[in-house]
């Protein structure tokens, strides 16, 4: 989960990193009660970078001009993404700008340090400037002394630098962090440090045992221009929304050999995959089965999807259960068609099952005249021909 | 790795609820399940000896040769640090969702005691007809003699069936686990395999994200004498999608833009003149032709 810059900082200033005195801002009307003297930046708090050259950032001198351009900043989507709140800051004048950052390397299994006495908007085109600094150990902080001296600094430099690192650090490990980056880090003329912009992004898997950034998760799913929640069921990802076949199936990695599969018969990938995930782990209370239905649900309610392929290697649940829940869901939405005497308004569904007691799996489908088969690349070729047929259909 | 069938075994987390009934299952396999440990339930009666502590269990039932952990994603750390101090050397993580930071804390312990970690995220290690160490479905294998080294659970159950229904039986099949930071590499199974008498063949199965098949292709080119082929998953998933952050990292540290992706991939192992299946059906093709060159 990305934080919001004004979230970020706050976490700043707890643990002793230099940030500007700044103010929360709700709704322009809050600008009149500002406690920052000007000149003020007011700053878009959005989660999208490149927000200065789209108008997201202004310098004001009065609050008149403060209030006119809140109303602009709120009003301005950057990447299709409204603020929800701006943050007011006093205006610092930097003489340097430095980049400073902690990541986790997946390849080397180790928290990574990194810097650059090029920071700002320079930083990514000067990936030469940046250095890094794996944390093999338990970290100390002469970690943070190799990667100031690896940037060149020497003195007071050296010392204030590696003491920010140091305290980046610290709420890296403590509050479970992917990413805490500062950029630019302004350094006056007088050597002082200033974090100006920070991006801190915690990982997903570790923020239930925060409290604190639980409850920050939580408002996030809440908001009303959020994405509906489909956590509880499986993965859902949007692959091509000009396909029109959805696949569902358990694991990431049989998905994807699937979604290769389909793009290589049709020459149009699916529109979507939804990963259900593995009979071993629970998810948010629905048993497995469960999730399966409540899955074939959620993608029957995109009209733009014709067809269905399930694609599933059961071992617990059996073969017979899994059969037994997609059959309860046509069952269900044949019912609801008899009902209203319309045309079947749900995909089709092409069923590839494996595991043991094929045959009788095979036969509780066959009942509802669902096509099942084990041969993956037979499967493929049913969906692929059904997605085609089936267009008038769901258009009548 | 010691991975023979009289190997004895120590579960941890017998009552997470994902843990009891692959107990069950690796029992009816043949694997010497000797104790579990489910602190607050040391004492219990079972047909298991069931301890509050790894200690407790070591000094009941002797040298503990591999546990295996079905504790929560958060207690996974305890569970292994527990397991280190009292002289496991083999660990495989079942549980999924582990943070990254424990991982790492993990990970330095695990180094330098000399300690291998499968997973988290992981079904395990099957030895098919003689060994069930985790949650594969064993129904999906059969005994024989191609190794089968992967990221996935359910991609590697599609790999085996397929071989298994053109009569190619499987050696190990061992999946290293799909969370973003993980203990063992490729390159440790792919030593493995090499050295196991029975595998005659080795199979790889990648995804894009990381740069752990990079480093595997190259690896098979220097240092593995066994025909091996790859299968990559993902070809024409969207990028970035599969793997969150590591992407933006990549871009961070100066890596280069391709680094990750299924095509990086696929160019690694055609530089290491490793064969590529484009689908899975048409890896036991590629096997029998494969060990025909043999």
């Amino acid at each position: 989960m990305d934080l919001l810059e004004y979230q970020a900082k706050e976490w700043f200033r707890e643990i002793g990193i230099p940030v500007l005195p700044s103010q929360r801002i709700d709704r322009p009307r809050d600008l009149k009660g500002l406690k920052i003297p000007y000149p003020v930046v007011l700053k878009s708090q959005v989660r999208t970078g490149g927000r200065g050259k789209a108008g997201g950032v202004k310098i004001v001198t009065n609050t008149i001009d403060a209030i006119a351009a809140a109303q602009t900043i709120f009003n301005l989507p950057i990447l299709g993404e409204f603020p929800e709140v701006l943050l007011a800051e006093a205006k610092y004048n930097s003489d340097r700008e430095f980049y400073l950052a902690i990541v986790i390397d997946a390849v080397a299994r180790r928290p990574l340090l990194l810097g650059s006495t090029q920071g700002g908007i320079d930083v990514e085109s000067n990936p030469e400037a940046l250095q890094q600094v794996v944390v093999e150990r338990d970290f100390s902080p002469f970690y943070a002394r190799r990667l100031a001296v690896k940037m060149g600094l020497q003195g007071d430099a050296l010392i204030s630098v590696s003491a920010i690192v140091e305290k980046m650090y610290a709420l890296f490990v403590q509050k479970d962090l992917d990413l805490i980056e500062i950029n630019p880090l302004g350094v006056s003329s007088t050597g002082e440090l200033m974090a100006l912009d920070g991006k801190v992004t915690v990982n997903d898997q570790a923020i239930a045992r925060h409290p604190d950034i639980l409850m920050m998760a939580e408002k996030k799913a809440s908001r009303p221009n959020g994405r509906p929640s489909v956590a509880q069921v499986g993965k859902w990802n949007e692959v091509d929304k000009s396909g029109n076949i959805a696949i569902l199936g358990n694991g990431a990695g049989l998905l994807m050999a699937t979604l290769d599969l389909i793009a290589a018969a049709s020459h149009r990938k699916p529109s979507v995959c939804l990963n259900v995930g593995h009979g071993r782990f629970a998810n948010g209370g629905l048993s497995f089965c469960d999730r399966v239905i409540q899955g074939l649900e959620l993608i029957a309610q995109d009209k733009s999807i014709h067809a269905i392929l399930v694609n599933i290697l059961c071992s617990v649940p059996t073969t017979i259960e899994v059969a037994e829940a997609i059959a309860a869901f046509v069952q269900q939405h044949e019912n609801k068609t008899h009902k209203t005497r319309s045309h079947a308004q749900y995909p089709r569904l092409v069923v590839r099952l494996a595991g043991t007691d094929l045959e009788a799996a095979k036969a509780q489908l066959d009942a509802v005249q669902v096509l099942s088969m084990e041969d993956l690349d037979e499967a493929i070729a049913q969906v692929v021909r059904v997605a085609k047929s089936s267009l008038p259909k769901r258009s009548e | 790795m010691k991975l023979k069938p009289d190997s004895k075994v120590l579960i941890q987390g017998m009552t997470a609820s994902l843990g009891s009934p692959y107990i069950a299952r690796m029992q009816a396999y043949g694997t010497q399940i000797v104790a579990a440990v489910s602190p607050g339930q040391g004492g219990t009666d079972s047909d298991l000896p069931v301890f509050d502590l790894v200690e407790q269990a070591v000094a009941a039932v002797g040298a503990i040769d591999t546990t295996i952990i079905f504790v929560p994603p958060y207690q996974a750390l305890d569970a292994a640090l527990e397991a280190i101090a009292c002289g496991i050397k083999q660990i495989i993580i079942i549980s999924a969702g582990v943070p990254p930071l424990d991982m790492v804390r993990l990970l330095r312990k695990a180094e330098a005691n000399e300690t291998i970690i499968l997973g988290p995220n992981s079904p395990g290690i099957i030895i098919p007809g003689k060994l069930l160490l985790g949650t594969h479905a064993s129904e999906f294998y059969t005994p024989g003699s191609i190794g089968i080294v992967s990221r996935s659970t359910t991609l590697t159950y599609e790999i085996a069936l397929e071989l298994t229904k053109a009569g190619l039986g499987q050696s190990i099949a061992v999946s290293i686990g799909s969370d973003a930071i993980i203990g063992s590499s490729f390159l440790q199974w792919l030593q493995i395999l090499d050295e196991d008498e029975t595998t005659e063949a080795i199979v790889l199965v990648g995804e894009p994200g990381g740069n752990s098949e990079e480093a595997a292709a190259r690896y098979i080119a220097e240092a593995i004498d066994k025909p091996a082929i790859a299968y990559i998953a993902g070809c024409h998933a969207p990028a970035g999608k599969h793997w969150g952050h590591t992407g933006t990292l990549a871009a961070v540290v100066g890596r280069g833009d391709n680094v990750g992706t299924a095509k990086s991939k696929l160019e690694a192992f055609q530089a290491a003149k490793v064969p590529v299946a484009e689908r899975p059906s048409q890896i036991p093709e590629l096997v029998k032709k494969a060990l025909k060159k043999k």
